[in-house]
Protein backbone atom coordinates (compact mmCIF):
# COMPACT_ATOMS: atom_id res chain seq x y z
CA UNK A 1 0.00 0.00 0.00
CA UNK A 2 1.10 3.45 -0.36
CA UNK A 3 2.45 5.68 2.43
CA UNK A 4 0.34 7.44 3.50
CA UNK A 5 2.64 10.24 4.64
CA UNK A 6 5.07 11.36 7.11
CA UNK A 7 3.12 11.20 10.46
CA UNK A 8 5.67 13.14 12.19
CA UNK A 9 4.14 15.95 9.79
CA UNK A 10 0.54 15.58 10.65
CA UNK A 11 -1.22 16.80 13.67
CA UNK A 12 -3.06 14.51 15.49
CA UNK A 13 -2.54 10.94 16.83
CA UNK A 14 1.07 9.31 15.83
CA UNK A 15 1.37 5.37 16.22
CA UNK A 16 0.95 3.67 19.54
CA UNK A 17 3.41 0.87 18.34
CA UNK A 18 6.41 0.08 16.30
CA UNK A 19 6.02 -1.77 13.04
CA UNK A 20 7.29 -5.13 12.99
CA UNK A 21 10.52 -5.75 10.88
CA UNK A 22 10.32 -8.29 8.10
CA UNK A 23 13.15 -10.88 8.88
CA UNK A 24 16.03 -10.17 6.37
CA UNK A 25 16.92 -14.68 6.87
CA UNK A 26 13.21 -14.93 5.61
CA UNK A 27 13.71 -13.04 2.44
CA UNK A 28 16.99 -14.40 2.02
CA UNK A 29 15.89 -17.88 2.20
CA UNK A 30 12.67 -16.74 -0.54
CA UNK A 31 15.54 -15.34 -2.70
CA UNK A 32 17.27 -18.88 -2.81
CA UNK A 33 14.27 -20.63 -3.33
CA UNK A 34 13.14 -18.61 -6.44
CA UNK A 35 16.45 -19.34 -7.79
CA UNK A 36 16.91 -22.82 -6.85
CA UNK A 37 13.28 -22.86 -8.82
CA UNK A 38 14.71 -20.90 -12.23
CA UNK A 39 17.74 -23.37 -11.90
CA UNK A 40 15.35 -26.44 -11.65
CA UNK A 41 17.47 -27.62 -8.79
CA UNK A 42 14.76 -29.87 -7.02
CA UNK A 43 16.89 -31.88 -4.92
CA UNK A 44 18.03 -29.16 -2.81
CA UNK A 45 14.46 -27.47 -2.94
CA UNK A 46 13.13 -30.78 -1.31
CA UNK A 47 15.80 -30.00 1.46
CA UNK A 48 14.32 -26.35 2.32
CA UNK A 49 10.75 -28.07 2.44
CA UNK A 50 8.45 -28.86 5.79
CA UNK A 51 7.40 -32.52 5.10
CA UNK A 52 3.51 -31.07 4.85
CA UNK A 53 4.91 -28.38 2.09
CA UNK A 54 7.28 -30.79 0.29
CA UNK A 55 4.59 -32.42 -2.24
CA UNK A 56 3.55 -28.50 -3.07
CA UNK A 57 6.35 -27.28 -3.55
CA UNK A 58 7.47 -30.48 -5.68
CA UNK A 59 4.56 -29.77 -7.50
CA UNK A 60 5.53 -26.56 -8.16
CA UNK A 61 9.18 -26.99 -9.01
CA UNK A 62 8.05 -29.26 -11.52
CA UNK A 63 5.73 -26.65 -13.63
CA UNK A 64 8.61 -24.25 -13.56
CA UNK A 65 10.94 -25.12 -17.31
CA UNK A 66 14.64 -24.67 -16.20
CA UNK A 67 16.89 -22.36 -17.52
CA UNK A 68 13.76 -20.13 -19.13
CA UNK A 69 13.97 -18.05 -16.37
CA UNK A 70 17.36 -15.41 -15.37
CA UNK A 71 15.53 -13.55 -12.80
CA UNK A 72 13.19 -13.41 -10.05
CA UNK A 73 11.20 -10.61 -7.85
CA UNK A 74 9.21 -10.86 -4.64
CA UNK A 75 5.90 -8.86 -5.28
CA UNK A 76 4.48 -9.19 -1.89
CA UNK A 77 5.04 -10.45 1.58
CA UNK A 78 2.33 -10.96 4.74
CA UNK A 79 2.56 -12.26 8.31
CA UNK A 80 0.30 -14.56 9.95
CA UNK A 81 1.85 -15.24 13.32
CA UNK A 82 5.83 -15.80 12.92
CA UNK A 83 5.30 -17.54 9.11
CA UNK A 84 5.37 -15.56 6.20
CA UNK A 85 3.51 -15.64 2.88
CA UNK A 86 5.83 -14.80 -0.17
CA UNK A 87 4.14 -14.43 -3.37
CA UNK A 88 7.14 -14.01 -6.38
CA UNK A 89 7.30 -13.91 -10.29
CA UNK A 90 10.03 -15.67 -12.45
CA UNK A 91 10.76 -13.70 -15.39
CA UNK A 92 12.67 -14.80 -18.80
CA UNK A 93 13.48 -12.69 -21.87
CA UNK A 94 11.74 -15.55 -23.90
CA UNK A 95 9.12 -16.77 -21.29
CA UNK A 96 5.65 -15.78 -20.16
CA UNK A 97 6.69 -14.70 -16.54
CA UNK A 98 5.83 -17.55 -13.64
CA UNK A 99 4.06 -16.31 -10.59
CA UNK A 100 4.07 -18.46 -7.26
CA UNK A 101 2.95 -18.30 -3.90
CA UNK A 102 4.50 -19.92 -0.55
CA UNK A 103 4.49 -19.82 3.29
CA UNK A 104 8.06 -19.96 4.95
CA UNK A 105 8.16 -20.69 8.90
CA UNK A 106 10.87 -21.32 10.94
CA UNK A 107 11.94 -25.26 11.38
CA UNK A 108 15.11 -26.14 13.48
CA UNK A 109 16.53 -22.15 12.83
CA UNK A 110 15.93 -22.76 8.94
CA UNK A 111 12.95 -20.90 7.08
CA UNK A 112 11.66 -23.72 5.16
CA UNK A 113 8.40 -23.88 2.89
CA UNK A 114 5.24 -25.12 4.63
CA UNK A 115 2.88 -24.68 1.36
CA UNK A 116 3.48 -23.40 -2.24
CA UNK A 117 0.86 -22.61 -4.29
CA UNK A 118 1.50 -21.96 -8.28
CA UNK A 119 -0.46 -18.58 -9.27
CA UNK A 120 0.82 -18.89 -12.93
CA UNK A 121 -2.55 -17.63 -14.99
CA UNK A 122 -4.35 -17.53 -12.02
CA UNK A 123 -6.04 -14.06 -10.34
CA UNK A 124 -5.07 -14.93 -6.37
CA UNK A 125 -4.92 -17.68 -4.38
CA UNK A 126 -8.66 -17.91 -3.45
CA UNK A 127 -9.00 -19.83 -6.91
CA UNK A 128 -9.41 -23.61 -6.34
CA UNK B 1 -20.19 -6.16 -16.81
CA UNK B 2 -21.16 -9.94 -15.02
CA UNK B 3 -23.35 -10.57 -12.31
CA UNK B 4 -23.10 -13.58 -10.06
CA UNK B 5 -19.65 -13.47 -10.27
CA UNK B 6 -17.77 -16.49 -8.59
CA UNK B 7 -15.72 -16.42 -5.08
CA UNK B 8 -12.41 -16.07 -7.15
CA UNK B 9 -13.02 -13.00 -9.43
CA UNK B 10 -12.83 -10.70 -6.67
CA UNK B 11 -10.16 -7.78 -8.00
CA UNK B 12 -7.75 -7.32 -5.72
CA UNK B 13 -3.93 -5.58 -6.53
CA UNK B 14 -0.71 -7.82 -7.62
CA UNK B 15 0.90 -6.89 -4.45
CA UNK B 16 -2.11 -8.77 -2.15
CA UNK B 17 -1.75 -11.55 -0.97
CA UNK B 18 -5.07 -13.96 -0.67
CA UNK B 19 -5.36 -17.12 1.27
CA UNK B 20 -8.17 -19.35 1.70
CA UNK B 21 -9.55 -19.50 5.47
CA UNK B 22 -8.42 -23.69 5.83
CA UNK B 23 -5.44 -22.36 4.50
CA UNK B 24 -4.78 -19.72 7.26
CA UNK B 25 -5.92 -22.02 9.84
CA UNK B 26 -3.25 -24.64 8.90
CA UNK B 27 -1.11 -22.10 9.21
CA UNK B 28 -2.16 -21.27 12.72
CA UNK B 29 -2.07 -24.82 13.80
CA UNK B 30 1.34 -25.38 12.10
CA UNK B 31 3.05 -22.88 14.86
CA UNK B 32 0.25 -24.58 17.47
CA UNK B 33 -1.89 -22.21 17.45
CA UNK B 34 -5.60 -22.71 17.45
CA UNK B 35 -7.48 -22.92 14.09
CA UNK B 36 -9.27 -20.12 14.55
CA UNK B 37 -8.74 -15.81 14.03
CA UNK B 38 -6.56 -14.42 16.05
CA UNK B 39 -7.35 -14.59 19.52
CA UNK B 40 -7.43 -11.98 22.10
CA UNK B 41 -4.49 -13.21 24.45
CA UNK B 42 -2.20 -13.54 21.57
CA UNK B 43 0.58 -11.29 20.84
CA UNK B 44 -0.93 -10.08 17.39
CA UNK B 45 -4.30 -9.53 18.08
CA UNK B 46 -5.01 -5.90 17.76
CA UNK B 47 -3.19 -5.76 14.61
CA UNK B 48 -4.65 -8.43 13.45
CA UNK B 49 -8.00 -8.38 14.07
CA UNK B 50 -7.93 -4.54 12.78
CA UNK B 51 -6.57 -5.98 9.72
CA UNK B 52 -8.84 -8.83 9.56
CA UNK B 53 -11.55 -6.01 9.40
CA UNK B 54 -10.10 -3.31 7.42
CA UNK B 55 -10.15 -6.29 4.56
CA UNK B 56 -13.55 -7.34 6.19
CA UNK B 57 -15.12 -3.61 5.49
CA UNK B 58 -13.82 -3.73 2.11
CA UNK B 59 -15.52 -7.12 1.31
CA UNK B 60 -18.46 -5.54 2.81
CA UNK B 61 -18.24 -2.60 0.74
CA UNK B 62 -18.02 -4.77 -2.50
CA UNK B 63 -20.74 -7.15 -1.18
CA UNK B 64 -23.22 -4.70 -0.39
CA UNK B 65 -22.56 -2.93 -4.05
CA UNK B 66 -22.86 -6.72 -5.72
CA UNK B 67 -26.16 -7.07 -4.33
CA UNK B 68 -27.51 -3.59 -5.64
CA UNK B 69 -26.23 -4.59 -9.00
CA UNK B 70 -27.14 -8.20 -9.17
CA UNK B 71 -31.02 -7.40 -8.47
CA UNK B 72 -31.73 -4.76 -10.56
CA UNK B 73 -35.30 -5.91 -10.00
CA UNK B 74 -35.70 -5.22 -6.28
CA UNK B 75 -37.69 -2.49 -4.69
CA UNK B 76 -35.96 0.83 -5.01
CA UNK B 77 -35.54 1.49 -1.49
CA UNK B 78 -33.87 -1.51 -0.76
CA UNK B 79 -31.58 -0.38 -3.81
CA UNK B 80 -31.35 2.68 -2.10
CA UNK B 81 -30.44 1.21 1.19
CA UNK B 82 -27.23 -1.18 -0.49
CA UNK B 83 -26.26 2.06 -1.61
CA UNK B 84 -26.18 3.48 1.29
CA UNK B 85 -24.14 0.73 2.57
CA UNK B 86 -21.86 0.62 0.62
CA UNK B 87 -20.77 4.21 0.93
CA UNK B 88 -20.66 3.58 4.76
CA UNK B 89 -18.51 0.59 3.98
CA UNK B 90 -16.25 2.71 2.45
CA UNK B 91 -15.87 5.21 5.06
CA UNK B 92 -15.51 2.30 7.30
CA UNK B 93 -12.16 0.58 5.46
CA UNK B 94 -11.16 3.63 5.11
CA UNK B 95 -10.99 4.18 9.00
CA UNK B 96 -9.42 0.88 9.63
CA UNK B 97 -6.66 2.02 7.21
CA UNK B 98 -6.08 4.79 9.14
CA UNK B 99 -6.60 2.48 12.57
CA UNK B 100 -3.79 0.34 11.46
CA UNK B 101 -1.28 2.86 10.64
CA UNK B 102 -2.29 4.07 14.02
CA UNK B 103 -1.30 0.70 15.96
CA UNK B 104 2.27 -0.23 13.61
CA UNK B 105 0.15 -1.80 10.82
CA UNK B 106 -0.56 -1.24 7.04
CA UNK B 107 -3.17 -2.89 4.82
CA UNK B 108 -1.15 -5.81 3.35
CA UNK B 109 0.36 -6.72 6.68
CA UNK B 110 -1.17 -10.05 6.97
CA UNK B 111 -3.08 -12.20 3.99
CA UNK B 112 -6.59 -11.50 3.25
CA UNK B 113 -8.92 -14.79 3.50
CA UNK B 114 -11.79 -15.13 1.10
CA UNK B 115 -14.29 -15.63 3.91
CA UNK B 116 -16.22 -13.22 4.17
CA UNK B 117 -16.87 -12.52 0.09
CA UNK B 118 -17.63 -16.27 0.07
CA UNK B 119 -20.97 -15.63 2.02
CA UNK B 120 -22.28 -13.51 -0.77
CA UNK B 121 -22.75 -16.62 -3.13
CA UNK B 122 -26.34 -16.76 -3.47
CA UNK B 123 -28.64 -15.60 -5.71
CA UNK B 124 -31.62 -14.63 -3.47
CA UNK B 125 -31.51 -10.80 -2.32
CA UNK B 126 -33.57 -12.28 1.03
CA UNK B 127 -30.29 -14.70 1.95
CA UNK B 128 -28.25 -11.60 0.55
CA UNK B 129 -29.54 -9.34 3.70
CA UNK B 130 -29.75 -12.37 6.01
CA UNK B 131 -26.35 -13.43 5.38
CA UNK B 132 -24.73 -10.44 5.57
CA UNK B 133 -26.28 -7.90 7.11
CA UNK B 134 -27.86 -10.28 9.82
CA UNK B 135 -25.31 -12.58 10.28
CA UNK B 136 -21.70 -11.00 9.37
CA UNK B 137 -22.86 -7.32 10.62
CA UNK B 138 -24.30 -9.18 13.83
CA UNK B 139 -20.52 -10.64 14.18
CA UNK B 140 -19.14 -7.21 13.46
CA UNK B 141 -21.08 -6.05 16.53
CA UNK B 142 -19.69 -8.85 18.72
CA UNK B 143 -15.75 -7.74 17.43
CA UNK B 144 -16.47 -4.26 18.01
CA UNK B 145 -17.46 -4.17 21.17
CA UNK B 146 -14.82 -6.68 21.97
CA UNK B 147 -12.28 -3.98 20.45
CA UNK B 148 -14.05 -1.13 21.96
CA UNK B 149 -13.42 -2.97 25.87
CA UNK B 150 -10.11 -3.90 24.64
CA UNK B 151 -9.50 -0.19 23.73
CA UNK B 152 -11.01 0.61 27.50
CA UNK B 153 -8.81 -1.06 29.55
CA UNK B 154 -5.36 0.44 27.14
CA UNK B 155 -6.91 3.40 27.81
CA UNK B 156 -6.88 4.37 24.32
CA UNK B 157 -9.76 6.72 23.20
CA UNK B 158 -8.48 7.16 19.45
CA UNK B 159 -9.51 3.48 18.87
CA UNK B 160 -12.38 3.12 21.26
CA UNK B 161 -14.08 6.53 19.89
CA UNK B 162 -13.44 4.94 16.01
CA UNK B 163 -15.08 1.73 16.55
CA UNK B 164 -17.61 2.98 18.74
CA UNK B 165 -18.69 5.50 15.84
CA UNK B 166 -18.33 2.03 13.13
CA UNK B 167 -20.37 0.14 15.06
CA UNK B 168 -23.07 2.52 15.13
CA UNK B 169 -23.75 1.88 11.47
CA UNK B 170 -23.16 -1.51 11.78
CA UNK B 171 -26.24 -1.60 14.24
CA UNK B 172 -28.11 0.37 11.24
CA UNK B 173 -27.01 -2.81 8.85
CA UNK B 174 -28.70 -5.43 10.76
CA UNK B 175 -31.46 -3.52 10.90
CA UNK B 176 -31.70 -2.79 7.46
CA UNK B 177 -31.13 -6.44 6.75
CA UNK B 178 -34.13 -7.82 9.26
CA UNK B 179 -36.43 -5.31 7.69
CA UNK B 180 -35.64 -6.34 4.49
CA UNK B 181 -35.25 -9.92 5.10
CA UNK B 182 -38.82 -9.42 6.11
CA UNK B 183 -40.43 -7.66 3.40
CA UNK B 184 -39.20 -10.14 0.94
CA UNK B 185 -39.91 -13.00 2.11
CA UNK B 186 -44.06 -11.88 3.11
CA UNK B 187 -46.70 -14.06 2.47
CA UNK B 188 -43.60 -16.87 1.45
CA UNK B 189 -42.65 -18.88 4.46
CA UNK B 190 -40.38 -21.39 2.27
CA UNK B 191 -38.13 -18.56 1.20
CA UNK B 192 -38.32 -17.08 4.77
CA UNK B 193 -36.72 -19.84 5.94
CA UNK B 194 -34.42 -20.37 3.20
CA UNK B 195 -32.99 -17.16 4.30
CA UNK B 196 -32.86 -18.39 7.77
CA UNK B 197 -31.00 -21.12 6.75
CA UNK B 198 -28.47 -19.07 5.28
CA UNK B 199 -27.81 -17.04 8.28
CA UNK B 200 -27.57 -19.72 10.39
CA UNK B 201 -24.77 -21.45 8.06
CA UNK B 202 -22.63 -18.06 8.63
CA UNK B 203 -23.28 -18.25 12.20
CA UNK B 204 -22.74 -21.61 12.37
CA UNK B 205 -19.56 -20.59 10.09
CA UNK B 206 -18.06 -18.07 13.21
CA UNK B 207 -18.29 -20.18 16.08
CA UNK B 208 -14.75 -21.08 16.06
CA UNK B 209 -15.11 -24.32 17.46
CA UNK B 210 -16.09 -22.56 21.08
CA UNK B 211 -13.37 -20.32 20.77
CA UNK B 212 -17.03 -18.02 21.88
CA UNK B 213 -18.25 -17.60 24.45
CA UNK B 214 -20.88 -14.81 25.72
CA UNK B 215 -19.30 -11.47 27.07
CA UNK B 216 -19.68 -12.40 30.71
CA UNK B 217 -18.51 -15.94 30.42
CA UNK B 218 -15.29 -15.21 28.52
CA UNK B 219 -12.22 -16.24 31.39
CA UNK B 220 -9.93 -13.00 32.15
CA UNK B 221 -6.50 -13.94 31.54
CA UNK B 222 -3.50 -11.17 31.90
CA UNK B 223 -1.99 -10.03 28.87
CA UNK B 224 0.13 -7.38 27.24
CA UNK B 225 -0.66 -4.55 24.85
CA UNK B 226 2.02 -2.36 23.70
CA UNK B 227 4.02 -2.87 27.58
CA UNK B 228 1.14 -2.26 29.25
CA UNK B 229 -0.11 -5.73 31.54
CA UNK B 230 -3.80 -5.34 31.46
CA UNK B 231 -6.48 -8.56 32.42
CA UNK B 232 -8.49 -9.52 28.99
CA UNK B 233 -10.83 -11.88 27.63
CA UNK B 234 -9.43 -15.11 26.30
CA UNK B 235 -12.73 -16.33 24.03
CA UNK B 236 -13.94 -13.99 21.09
CA UNK B 237 -17.05 -12.66 22.58
CA UNK B 238 -21.23 -11.97 21.90
CA UNK B 239 -22.33 -8.90 22.67
CA UNK B 240 -25.56 -8.88 23.66
CA UNK B 241 -26.38 -5.87 24.24
CA UNK B 242 -25.16 -4.66 20.93
CA UNK B 243 -27.30 -7.42 19.32
CA UNK B 244 -30.40 -6.29 21.44
CA UNK B 245 -29.97 -2.62 19.90
CA UNK B 246 -29.32 -3.89 16.32
CA UNK B 247 -32.69 -5.89 16.69
CA UNK B 248 -31.93 -9.30 17.22
CA UNK B 249 -34.09 -10.80 19.65
CA UNK B 250 -33.23 -12.69 23.23
CA UNK B 251 -34.14 -15.93 21.10
CA UNK B 252 -31.84 -15.52 18.49
CA UNK B 253 -29.18 -14.40 20.57
CA UNK B 254 -29.56 -17.50 23.01
CA UNK B 255 -29.48 -19.62 20.31
CA UNK B 256 -26.21 -18.57 18.94
CA UNK B 257 -24.92 -18.89 22.66
CA UNK B 258 -25.71 -22.15 22.68
CA UNK B 259 -24.40 -23.24 19.07
CA UNK B 260 -20.97 -21.70 20.26
CA UNK B 261 -21.33 -23.87 23.61
CA UNK B 262 -22.19 -26.99 21.54
CA UNK B 263 -19.16 -26.22 19.61
CA UNK B 264 -16.75 -26.52 22.11
CA UNK B 265 -18.07 -29.49 23.56
CA UNK B 266 -16.85 -31.14 20.00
Amino acid sequence: MSSLGERVNVLGPQPIFERFATPPAMLAAAGRILSLMAAGDAEALAGMATAAGAAELAAVAAAVRPGVYDRHEIIATARLNYHHYVKARLYGPRAEPFTLQFRLGEESGEWRVWEAINLTGRRGAWTR
Amino acid sequence: MERMIAVDRLARPDNHILAPLERMFQARVDQGFSPTNVMPHEEDFLKGRLHGIAVGEMQAMEAAGRTLFDFPDAPWEFQLDMARQVWDESRHAEIFIKLLEYVGSYLGEFPETEVLWSCTQIDDPACRVAGINRGLEGLACDVFEQIIRLAQRMGDEVIERAVDYVLADEITHVRMGSKWMRKLTEGDPERLKKAQDFQDNIDNLFNFQGGRTAQEASPQVPIEVGGRAIDFDSTLTIAREARILAGFTDDEIERLLKAASRSAAY
